[in-house]
């Protein structure tokens, strides 16, 4: 018996306590200094998990609203949930590290508490009601931090969006848990609006126009806090890779490759700082659906890795740009706005989070590319190619970006008492985010197996699903193979032409 | 003997590796070295690099063997495939990798009196540092990744240094310039890789310097090779300023001299003369691209030789200059003649470096002729345009000075229209908001005041 459930009682109760102590009357300051030491013991206790292999075998299985073939674990920690962990943790500490004292109020760190509560209950869980339920709760966050006057023209373009994202996905999910709708075209459509939910959360094209409008024109923080765990992609991986046709995740993976093209194009042509980000995230968001949705081993261990990779990188750069405007105000792009002298550890943490962002040699996302321009190309010959020109601008982008906010101008004279570099609390927090990305960058084979041994994982779950629609819960698990070793049916389903060649396809894949 | 070579060749890339890291994590900390420091550091390694590489270079000489693939095991993770450490050394990447780190130390050595109290003086070392790792990597690469490592490392040190006055504004759109172009170099290298991987199922380089046996062996049929080639011509043109892309290259004059004696002058610039080099055995299997590349290198020879001729500055005269060696070197190489090409490359290197290291000095001497003569001194007269037409010859003379009108070009050609696109798309996902939301679109001010978390 390990004991996981005491870990995962102490990650959630990390969030937790902020979100109580948040409604005691507490400094503000205070509060927030309560949120980063609890942030700072999750991520070290979610590292820990995630290093632990006994930890990695945990999950409390169920039969209720389970769906197709195999148990759905409620709550589980596997090899591809175990990376997510950290992940989440990390992007608290981000957001509660470097908010700008400005923007400061207990309503925001409760709400920051509890977004990254229902991030972290979301990857631990495979349920697809659960997901239904946790999906609505954190477009709820979002959509609260929007709630001020100034914001109500962006939080309905948001609504519209994320509501028709989440009601897409509601009723996918009853589609293809109704018992009486396995194996029929109910079920088929049900897992195209399923994957129509998923496009428009992440914004994958024709669902992306809210992202950069809620960059822009609403609150970046808690856009950003939405937006980088990316649970579009969980729910990808989780619901849709595992039973998809080929031809639904041929059309998903063929959006997401136009999408990191446009979305890297239009960032590079922005006049808006926050706008560009969002292009930026546009990218990154599909280039990592592009990787889920190869049914190769490596370019689906390619899309893991740019998940953690541009997510932790993304919400770096994004971070920075807010740091930038709570000493300077909104940034325009067209102009040169100078600085570099004044706040150098900050313009060195935005270039390298920005180069992070694009996949540079030497950091976290260098690999995650590679692979994922080789599965695509295998996959698509010559739609596989926009990955590299998605890099080639996105590159450029970040360091137009770079260009625009740091340098072209030389520093005004300021009296000297006015410091606009990095508070130590804000070096502290992107010195280890830059630390993490460049560690993983430099030595990157223990993230890059623990992503090949998800997807093979994922690929495993995709043959015996594929392979099995008539079975009911529980029955599939006959299909079990070795951690390392081919699938071995030990009791062949009646299966038709199409499934044997979707076997054949994905077991051709893997190896 | 073999172990020997390994464990020196790993010594010399891994000298600006250290220095590199240790530099830019000093810079990261807030806490750069000193002056004194960094020179000697980044000394000592050159140093440490070069010998390691002379050394390695003789014991090469020593066996019969061309070409050695020095492999130091798998550094992506364990699934198959892996990204390798390897290198490929043979006479000419040993050579050129020595060659490298000697002039990369000379220049350090001009750098630290050059630059002594710059606000940026760490910030060149970084850099400088940078393409010191990126240019071994490139000279030594075993596969595609680790070449690809030290293209992307040598091009974004590159851009960084042509902004590195960046206070100004002028120097900051050059370097963006450089690096659009230097985006596209790497984005045609990163396709050549992909596409040698994908049809040959490898990425090593020793499959592509082979010659034909193995190009056959690898089912690369002829015109897989020739999409190959062209795209690594692509790399090159954009790396080593060919025409059509040779217009960043005045803008590169930006940085300090130093730097530009080593990217522009020295060796940045023949960076893709070599990798062309190095691929002769997949050339002479792609004829296509041999007459590409050679086109490339007279046109861009032919032109460069007239740009030159009518600069108003020195480093842009000089870089003119270079890039006119640099078009005959890939006349050369499409030729197939590898040693000449091969030593025009490194003694044009050497000597254009020493050109630019001495360019100050040498305007500084000629103000004082100037000063002694009471005037400029008549200049010569001969040269070849005199033949031309009057007319023609104040065309010439234009379109030298517009330097080919390639920036013009590129502008009408790709930047405005994709300026163009780009903004037409933005106004339609404003619209779809709106539409979303129920309003008109929102004015481009209206939002939050800048301290919105």
């Amino acid at each position: 018996m390990t004991s996981a459930p005491l870990w995962l009682a102490a990650l959630a109760a990390c969030p937790a306590t902020v979100i109580v102590v948040s409604y005691v009357r507490l400094d503000v300051e205070r509060l927030r200094s309560l949120a980063v030491g609890a942030a700072s013991i999750m991520t070290a206790i979610a590292l820990g998990a995630a290093f632990s292999p006994r930890l990695r075998t945990f999950s409390i299985p169920t039969t209720a609203l389970a769906w197709r073939a195999g148990n759905e674990s409620i709550l589980r920690i596997d090899s591809f949930s175990a990376a997510l962990l950290p992940f989440a943790a990390g992007l608290w500490l981000l957001t509660v590290g470097v908010t700008p004292r400005a923007a400061l109020d207990r309503s925001g760190l409760r709400r920051t508490a509890l977004a990254t509560l229902i991030t972290f209950a979301s990857f631990l869980t495979e349920s697809a009601v659960a997901l239904v339920v946790l999906a609505t709760a954190s477009v709820w966050t979002l959509l609260a931090a929007l709630a001020a006057p100034a914001h109500r023209r962006v939080r309905r373009v948001a609504a519209a969006y994320l509501g028709a994202s989440t009601v897409l996905f509601a009723v996918g999910v009853m589609l293809v848990t109704a018992p009486s709708a396995r194996g029929t075209g109910a079920e088929t459509l049900g897992l195209w609006l399923m994957a129509g939910g998923a496009l428009a959360r992440k914004g994958i094209l024709p669902f992306h126009a809210w992202v950069p409008e809620v960059f822009d024109r609403g609150r970046l923080g808690p856009a950003i806090l939405f937006t980088a765990p990316q649970l579009g992609a969980y729910i990808t991986v989780v619901l849709i890779v595992p039973h998809a046709s080929p031809a639904l995740l041929r059309t998903i993976a063929t959006l997401a490759l136009g999408t990191a093209v446009y979305g890297a194009a239009l960032a590079l042509a922005q006049t808006s700082a926050r706008r560009a980000c969002g292009y930026l995230f546009v990218s990154q968001s599909a280039l990592v659906m592009a990787g889920l949705d190869c049914t190769s081993a490596s370019a689906l261990a390619g899309g893991l890795l740019v998940w953690l990779s541009a997510g932790l990188a993304f919400a770096g750069l994004a971070r920075s740009v807010l740091v930038l405007e709570s000493r300077r105000g909104r940034l325009d792009l067209a102009t040169y706005h100078g600085g570099y002298r004044r706040m150098p550890l900050l313009a060195i943490a935005f270039l390298l989070t920005g180069l992070a962002c694009t996949g540079f040699p030497g950091t976290m996302g260098f690999t995650g590319q590679e692979l994922l321009v080789d599965g695509a190309i295998d996959l698509f010959p010559f739609m596989g190619f926009a990955v590299v020109i998605a890099a080639a601008l996105t590159g450029l982008a970040v360091l137009r970006m770079y260009f625009a906010l740091f340098c072209g101008r030389p520093d005004p004279p300021v009296p000297s008492a006015l410091s606009l570099e990095l508070q130590p609390r804000e070096t502290w927090t992107f010195g280890a985010l830059i630390l993490v990305l460049v560690a993983f960058g430099v030595a990157p084979s223990p993230l890059v197996d623990s992503r090949f041994a998800a997807s093979e994982a994922i690929l495993r779950t995709r043959r015996m699903q594929t392979a099995a629609p008539e079975l009911g819960p529980g029955q599939a698990t006959a299909f079990a193979a070795p951690r390392s070793g081919h699938l071995q049916p030990q009791r062949q389903p009646q299966v038709g032409p199409s499934e044997n060649a979707a076997v054949a396809e994905v077991h051709h894949d893997v190896h | 003997m073999s172990g020997a070579l390994a464990a020196l060749v790993l010594t010399a890339v891994a000298a600006p590796v250290g220095l590199f890291a240790l530099l830019g994590a000093a810079s990261v900390a807030g806490r750069p070295l000193t002056e004194r420091w960094t020179a000697f550091l980044t000394g000592t390694a050159m140093l440490l690099a070069c010998t390691a590489l002379c050394i390695a270079f003789a014991i090469h000489e020593s066996t019969p063997a061309e070409l050695r693939l020095l492999s130091y095991g798998a550094w992506s993770g364990s699934y198959s495939h892996a990204i390798g450490l390897e290198f490929l050394v043979d006479r000419m990447s040993l050579a050129f990798a020595a060659l490298s780190a000697a002039i990369l130390g000379i220049v350090a050595a001009f750098s630290n009196r050059y630059l002594h109290c710059e606000p940026g003086y760490n910030r060149y070392f970084v850099l400088l540092a940078m393409l010191s790792t990126g240019m071994l990597l490139v000279a030594l690469a075993g596969n595609v990744e680790v070449l690809f490592v030290g293209w992307e490392l040598v091009g974004l040190s590159s851009a960084l240094l042509v902004g590195f006055f960046h206070e100004r504004p002028a120097p900051v759109s050059n370097a963006l310039r450089v690096l659009a172009i230097y985006r596209v170099s790497d984005a045609a290298l990163l396709s050549a890789a992909v596409l040698l991987r994908h049809v040959a199922g490898s990425d090593s380089l020793e499959l592509l310097f082979s010659g034909a046996p193995a190009l056959s062996l690898a089912g690369l049929t002829p015109v897989k090779v020739t999409s190959i080639a062209v795209l690594i011509i692509v790399a090159v043109a954009g790396k080593s300023a060919l025409l059509p892309f040779s217009g960043w290259l005045p803008r590169a004059m930006e940085g300090p001299t130093p730097s530009s004696a080593v990217y522009y002058g020295s060796l940045s610039i023949h960076a893709g003369c070599f990798l062309l080099l190095r691929a002769g055995p997949l050339f002479e299997q792609a004829m296509a691209a041999r007459l590409l590349a050679g086109a490339a290198g007279a046109s861009t020879a032919v032109f460069a030789a007239m740009a030159t001729r009518v600069q108003s500055d020195v480093k842009s005269s000089l870089a003119y200059a270079a890039l006119t060696q640099v078009g005959i070197i890939v006349v050369e190489i499409a030729l197939g003649w590898s040693t000449i090409a091969f030593l025009h490359l490194s003694g044009h290197a050497c000597f254009r470096l020493l050109q630019f290291l001495s360019a100050p000095n040498v305007l500084h001497d000629l103000h004082g002729m100037e000063d002694a003569l009471g005037g400029r001194p008549t200049p010569a007269r001969g040269y070849i345009e005199a033949l031309a037409p009057r007319r023609a010859q104040l065309g010439l003379y234009l379109f030298a000075l517009e330097r080919g009108f390639l920036d013009s070009w590129l502008d009408r050609l790709v930047v405005a229209p994709f300026t163009t696109l780009t903004r037409r798309l933005t106004i339609l996902d404003q619209r779809l908001c709106a539409a979303a939301a129920g309003a008109s679109p929102a004015p481009p001010d209206d939002g939050s005041d800048g301290h919105d978390d």
